[in-house]
């Protein structure tokens, strides 16, 4: 089966982990082969703000993997990185009105695009070309994927694995060096 | 049979380096000498380390070590100022008067049938890079070595003579040969002892682009230019779509300042931990490789990318790029992409328009690693031009451009490999690395930036970390999951004809992760899968890359009898040790 159908494979089901809060629809289990299996390594944590009702004990994980490529490793002409990312929450209410919005940006927040909305399972697959890049969740009255930036609150929040590597400046081997000297404040 | 170096490993301690000089083992490093220098690093002018590393560049004289060119805006690691690799620096033909060295001259085209006989003699040469005059290596005075044509199904007769200045083989990488013409010191051949012969049958079963290099100190004697390509030519005409032109692209790059090449490391590699990375690129030996084609024009590039650590991502301005071909022949289809990633030892066949005048530059365009401020760049660096100007090319052979073609014969052939794609693999190999003895600033600074390591290094974001990293202080590991052996203690035994599920994981948890291409020898293989998501598109292949944290499944058809050996074709890794070899029985 084609990479491009797995994708399009509805994700229901996907988040039938958990009790409590989940509103997970049952029944609706997808073939676990269908799943592609995303380097542990790279998965990184969902964390809630506790500003939307029925959300702050939620647990949520973003698995990226690379999507297919005859490469073996998918980047664009300029070298960034191509991922393919799937939520799965556990204790994550849903909205009664609105929506969750899925949102991709840059660390610096300086590009922000919307890519879709939570589906009745909580879950999402989409994807994105930074490097570095954050994943949120807001609560909109609707997905609008023309929106430039949210407006509602945000619900969960997670920053890529690549968000952890950090300036050296000041740290270890550099913890003598003069950060201004490279262009810190 | 674990030993492949060919050239003896030294002691340590004083070392002759080449006509009246020494080093010695003051000048050298010391882990106790770098973890003063570090402790008292703290009262150095930290303004003056920075920015301006020529403070700290050792004497340019020939044949003494110079440090690496490191990004201006890359600090030095406090600690390693005066820290030199623990090995003697080596440079070809040192003591030689260049002057006297015959000059390399253009790759030329040995077209060969079945019986031929190509005599080719490795010697060394004088070739000019970034104006310097530097002595290097060459097959039969050429960069690259002959372009050899031999037509499918056929053998043709390689007689090898060795003029350089130590043992080498060579390897016909991709080509499922007779196993004695593998060119495997110590395991399918003994070195070819400077002024010594050795006749290499070899049998061309496969269509498609192959290379030929070394296989001892591929670190060095590829880098300083032993490499070339191997053109097998199908029967059918129509084996790829119309094009043009056939050109050739054989990627590498070379480690140089402004005195010239950075030596090698004589006893050991340098570099071990990332591979050596050039700063200078070559495009069939060329830093300005040029190509004129007409507009519309098709251009088929036979692309193979020689360098010892480099993964390029090869774009070609806003062309039309049509993939069509990798290591072994064609794909079951062939797909439009954005941009060609090629991983050392890694053949791929593109079909590219040139539909408007005026220049497209080939380029590497990466994310390139800043360690020290935690961050991604854009770098891009030209590989070629392609002036594309006058009159318009014949449209015929434009014609069937846009056609994606399907090949049947590819696809009746590969897609009951499809069948293993779901069962659980024969045997499972796990990537690692084991570290002894590095300056402990080294030590500090990666246990640091192993916070994050990303899916694929492609720009040596710490040069003097990794300059200092030799062959006897980093052993890379290719070790079997269910046994728990490590390399040469791998025992693989297969059966002519057996298909054998590889899975390959490269764990991301180990000190230093990096990407590996994984290379099979005298077999051919197809990746069923990555990370679990099937592959929709197979091709034979040879050689394929594993990112960090990505697992890779390959079937391998054991066709071939014989020894043969399986490692990571990143130069430095395969002699820090990331290599073994397997045996298939022929069949009764």
């Amino acid at each position: 089966m084609p990479w491009s159908s797995l994708i399009l494979t509805p994700l229901v089901g996907l988040l039938v982990l958990g009790a409590g809060e989940a509103t997970a629809a049952p029944g609706t289990e997808v073939a676990e082969c269908l799943q592609p299996a995303s380097p542990d390594y790279y998965q990184f944590a969902m964390v809630p703000t506790g500003r939307v009702p029925g959300t702050g004990n939620a647990r949520g994980t973003a698995d990226v993997w690379f999507p297919h490529t005859p490469f073996g490793v998918a980047v664009s002409p300029d070298g960034s990185y191509r991922y393919q990312f799937r939520l799965r929450f556990e204790r994550l209410r849903l909205p009664r009105q609105g929506s969750f919005v899925v949102w991709v940006t840059t660390t610096d927040l300086d590009q922000v695009e919307a890519v879709g909305e939570l589906s009745d399972t909580g879950a999402f697959e989409g994807e994105v070309g930074w490097n570095k890049f954050l994943v949120v969740v807001t609560h909109e009255d609707a997905f609008d994927p023309e929106a430039v930036t949210w407006k509602g609150p945000v619900v969960v929040r997670g920053m890529s694995r690549s968000g952890m590597m950090h300036t050296m400046a000041g740290h270890g081997p550099f913890e003598q060096e003069k950060c201004s000297s490279y262009g810190y404040e | 049979m674990n030993d492949f170096e060919a050239v003896p490993r030294g002691q340590g301690g004083s070392r002759h380096v080449g006509p009246g000089r020494r080093l010695t083992a003051s000048r050298g490093f010391t882990l106790g000498g770098a973890l003063l220098v570090w402790l008292t690093a703290g009262t150095a002018d930290a303004a003056g380390q920075q920015m301006d590393h020529a403070a700290h560049r050792m004497p340019a004289a020939d044949g003494a070590w110079r440090m690496p060119p490191m990004d201006p805006n890359m600090p030095m690691l406090p600690g390693l100022e005066m820290a030199l690799p623990p090995v003697a620096p080596f440079l070809a033909a040192a003591g030689i008067d260049i002057a006297t060295l015959p000059e390399a001259r253009p790759s030329e085209v040995v077209e060969m049938a079945g019986g031929d006989t190509l005599d080719v003699d490795v010697s060394i040469v004088r070739r000019t890079l970034n104006g310097h005059e530097m002595a290097m290596y060459g097959y039969n005075g050429q960069y690259p070595g002959p372009l050899i044509q031999a037509p499918q199904g056929s053998t043709v007769v390689v007689r090898v003579t060795n003029s350089i200045e130590s043992p080498t083989t060579v390897h016909w990488h991709g080509v499922r040969l007779d196993n004695a013409f593998d060119g495997v010191p110590g395991l399918t051949q003994a070195p070819i002892e400077v002024g010594e012969t050795f006749v290499y049958d070899v049998k061309v079963p496969d269509a498609g682009m192959f290379w030929y290099h070394p296989h001892v100190r591929e670190d060095v004697q590829q880098d300083l230019g032993l490499y070339g390509n191997l053109l097998v030519t199908p029967p059918d005409p129509e084996y790829f779509g119309p094009a043009h032109r056939e050109e050739v692209l054989v990627l590498d790059d070379i480690l140089m300042d402004e005195a010239g090449a950075i030596p090698w490391g004589e006893e050991a590699p340098t570099h071990a931990l990332m591979g050596r990375f050039g700063t200078v690129m070559l495009v069939n030996g060329e830093t300005d490789h040029g190509l004129d084609v007409r507009p519309g024009e098709v251009v088929r590039f036979y692309m193979t990318n020689v360098a010892n650590t480099r993964t390029f991502n090869v774009t070609f301005g806003e062309a039309r790029v049509k993939l069509v071909g990798s290591d072994v022949g064609r794909y079951e289809r062939e797909t439009w992409v954005e941009s060609v990633v090629i991983a050392p030892a890694e053949r791929y066949v593109v079909d590219v328009q040139f539909p408007e005048e005026g220049p497209v530059v080939i380029a590497n365009s990466i994310q390139a690693v800043n360690h020290f401020r935690g961050e991604f760049y854009p770098h891009v660096d030209t590989l070629a031009v392609v002036t594309v100007g006058g009159d318009p090319a014949g449209a015929s052979m434009a014609a069937g451009y846009d056609d994606l073609r399907e090949n049947s014969a590819v696809v009746e052939e590969l897609n009951p490999l499809r069948a293993h794609a779901n069962r659980e693999p024969d045997y499972t190999l796990e990537t690692t690395v084991r570290v002894n003895g590095l300056p402990l600033p080294i030590v500090v600074s990666m246990e640091i930036d192993t916070l994050y390591v990303p899916p694929m290094e492609w720009n040596d974001a710490m040069p003097m970390m990794n300059w200092l990293s030799t062959g006897d202080q980093v052993t890379w590991i290719l070790r079997e999951a269910d046994t728990g052996r490590e390399n040469g203690d791998i025992a693989w035994t297969f059966d002519e004809g057996d298909l054998v599920k590889i899975r390959v994981f490269n764990d991301p948890d180990s000190f230093h992760p990096m990407n590996h291409p994984i290379h099979v020898h005298g077999q051919r293989f197809v990746v069923l899968a990555r990370d679990g998501m099937d592959n929709d598109n197979l091709v034979w292949k040879d050689t394929a890359i594993v990112p960090v944290g990505s697992t890779m499944d390959i079937l391998v058809e054991m066709s071939n009898p014989g020894d043969w050996m399986l490692h990571c074709h990143i130069a430095e890794h395969l002699h820090a040790g990331m290599m073994f070899d397997f045996t298939v029985r022929p069949a009764a």
